[in-house]
């Protein structure tokens, strides 16, 4: 805050206001970076132990958001209460979703796992639209003080602060949570050794269902907050499980740290696209196709990512 | 040739070449010429209403894509979740052409058996450039890559002026030996039109698999290390594979292009993508009669739901769309309960058909 306070003491007319354009963008882009942070934390917790890619994380992430909105407004339930009961149902529904579905598959080919989850996401899109949420709009109640915080010309809204502010306890603790505790530690094995591991007396089983619902938690998380800051909307909301694809594949599709620093730089790249690229040269709508022609050319040259492990396997 | 194939009780082939025919006996040659015979003369003895012809057409486009998208996941063994967006390159491929040159400009009128081929090959280009990352990959970052090709065709049509911002862009009618082909026999028409290519296809990939072009593609699936060694380039079999894939869907574009009399977005689309995927499974991966089993079973089912979702509807709340609903609960149900219980699909009971009457009275 200090150094856009300072930047902008520094400018004055037309480069002022195109310097707060820019700090707008910059704010922007971090708030939307760090939602995709911990959108895509999930998917890297599920490749990280079991090597399958979720395709059915948007989906769980939206039912996230309806379920919190659900308990908040329809059974009134005080918010903060009803965010960690969403997380906990979540947390349940994916680990079911594992028991089910994928538990019966551990062995089979990669292609058919990855093919089920595609499969579980039409499901779940199915479910939703069942619900009221698949067709309208919805938008939560506002908990926190309307009027942004203004620091210059450039504004933040109390709901993306607190919004980044909960995705970074959350990512702090589940690094915290990997790196410490015995059960992050028995998840870091099986993704390193399913079969030294087993010898070790860690049901492998028992951690990919684990690994499963921790990431429906974390998607609950992101969900409220993704829901908070645009509204509910399934669309939107579900759009999020692909769009973390280019996030996890730019940042590696195993590391934490990778998946907080690419969901940074996507939401930077994203917000930046949009404030300067569209509307000039005939283009519009560039945030939304820039993710993907960076995935496609990462995986052409640097299919591992920024801090992904150097293993993959060459063809 | 060989005896009855239903009565003995194995293949006994004694040298290649009868290995290596298109129909063990010659009573499989006849009930084939029979059935293709029965599905070229049928429309002349029945009228079937417009409505179900556009069923029956849209299930033969379904074929030809589908049998691309079983080259690529079924026999080459990489996942495609973009297969709907190289039917669409191909069906722009015409749609455009006729934005530049006007939809009824001899070329698009007169010669669009070229189109055809032109989209097919636009197809097959698209195809080769998304398999590039296959130089290197495997898997799973290949789903990713086909995947985001899926979205980055969805915006260039969503936001380019001249494919029409995703709008119809309209294709005109095309002319044959008789004169133009008017709306009372324009289905009629596309359905011999696509039978054709389909046969030829069929064929086409049939044969495929008896030269070391094909044979490459399985060995690279089966084990990619062990056709290394065997002196393949898996890499390369890869990209060809997603080539050749394209080009199939590119051909499929380009006849429903011309089927729909033109091309919009919202045919091409991610759930599409799903869809196709959905009926290579439900088929058989890697099995040639899948492609033709698994379109035709998930299109009955997709009019089945429609009529569920119809009757349902008298009994819900009016704004609620149930179709909308229960399509996808129905097809992704139908991938996930295949993959787990039946993943050889539906081509496997055949095979457990035939075998049951082999061994008929016994069990085995």
């Amino acid at each position: 805050m200090k150094i856009i306070r300072f930047f902008l003491t520094k400018c004055s007319g037309d480069r002022y206001i195109a310097m707060s354009y820019f700090f707008q963008i910059v704010i922007s882009g971090v708030v939307v970076g760090s939602i995709y942070a911990l959108a895509a934390l999930g998917l890297v917790l599920v490749y990280k132990s079991s090597r399958v890619a979720n395709f059915a994380h948007g989906q769980i992430i939206a039912a996230g958001a309806f379920i919190t909105y659900a308990l908040t407004v329809w059974a009134s339930i005080p918010v903060y209460i009803s965010f960690v009961l969403s997380m906990l149902i979540t947390f349940c529904l994916a680990w079911s979703v594992e028991r089910i579905f994928l538990r019966r598959l551990i062995g089979e080919p990669i292609i058919s796992v990855i093919m089920v989850t595609i499969g579980l996401a039409s499901i779940l899109d199915g479910l939703i639209y069942l619900t009221p949420f698949g067709t309208e709009n919805f938008s939560f109640p506002s908990f926190f003080p309307q009027e942004p915080i203004m620091v210059g010309g450039v504004s933040i809204s109390w709901t993306q602060l607190v919004g980044v502010i909960i995705t970074f306890i959350l990512i702090g603790g589940f690094s915290w949570f990997f790196k410490k505790s015995t059960v992050g530690i028995s998840m870091r094995a099986v993704s390193d050794d399913q079969f030294a591991s087993m010898s070790v007396g860690i049901s492998v089983p028992g951690v990919f269902g684990l690994a499963w619902a921790t990431a429906g938690l974390s998607a609950a998380a992101a969900g409220c907050i993704i829901g908070n800051i645009t509204g509910l909307n399934f669309d939107t909301l579900h759009s999020f499980g692909i769009v973390v694809f280019p996030v996890v594949i730019l940042g590696g599709l195993d590391s934490i740290l990778g998946a907080v620093v690419a969901g940074i730089i996507m939401g930077l790249i994203q917000q930046f696209a949009g404030g300067y690229i569209d509307g000039n040269w005939g283009l519009n709508g560039t945030g939304e196709v820039l993710p993907y022609i960076i995935l496609l050319i990462i995986l052409l040259i640097k299919p591992h990512g920024l801090f992904g492990i150097h293993e993959i396997e060459r063809v | 040739m060989a005896s009855n194939r239903w009565l003995a009780t194995g293949n006994f082939f004694t040298t290649y070449q009868e290995e290596q025919r298109t129909f063990t006996t010659r009573l499989d040659q006849l009930i084939f010429s029979i059935f293709l015979l029965t599905l070229f003369i049928w429309p002349l003895l029945f009228e079937l209403s417009r409505t179900y012809m556009l069923v029956v057409d849209n299930i033969l486009i379904a074929v030809v894509a589908v049998l691309g998208l079983n080259l690529v996941t079924g026999f080459a063994g990489l996942i495609s979740i973009g297969h709907a967006a190289f039917v669409g390159v191909g069906a722009y491929t015409v749609a455009s052409c006729s934005r530049m040159i006007g939809d009824s400009h001899i070329i698009i009128t007169h010669l669009w058996p070229v189109m055809i081929i032109a989209g097919g090959l636009a197809g097959a280009v698209m195809g080769a450039i998304v398999g590039l990352p296959a130089l290197r990959l495997k898997h799973l970052y290949l789903a990713i890559a086909t995947l985001s090709f899926q979205m980055i065709f969805e915006w260039t049509i969503n936001f380019m002026a001249f494919f029409n911002q995703g709008q119809t862009i309209f294709v005109g009618r095309v002319m044959w030996l008789t004169g133009e082909v008017g709306r009372s026999d324009h289905y009629v028409f596309w359905y011999y039109v696509i039978l054709i290519v389909i046969v030829m296809c069929g064929f086409g990939v049939r044969n495929l698999f008896k030269t070391r072009y094909g044979r490459a593609l399985v060995a690279v699936r089966d084990n990619d290390r062990a056709a290394d060694a065997m002196g393949m380039h898996p890499g390369l079999t890869k990209v060809y594979a997603f080539a050749l894939s394209g080009f199939l869907a590119g051909v499929a574009g380009a006849l429903h292009a011309y089927l729909y009399r033109g091309a919009g977005i919202e045919s091409f689309t991610l759930h599409h993508s799903i869809s196709y995927l959905a009926m290579a499974i439900v088929g058989g991966l890697g099995t040639l009669n899948g492609s033709f089993w698994g379109p035709a079973a998930i299109q009955f089912l997709d009019l089945q739901v429609e009529n569920v979702a119809e009757l349902a509807g008298h009994y819900m709340p009016s704004n609620m769309n149930l179709a909308t609903a229960l399509r996808p609960l129905t097809f992704g149900l139908v991938i996930v309960l295949f993959l787990m219980f039946e993943p050889r699909g539906i081509a496997n009971w055949w095979r457990i058909v035939k075998s049951y009457t082999k061994t008929w009275p016994f069990r085995y």
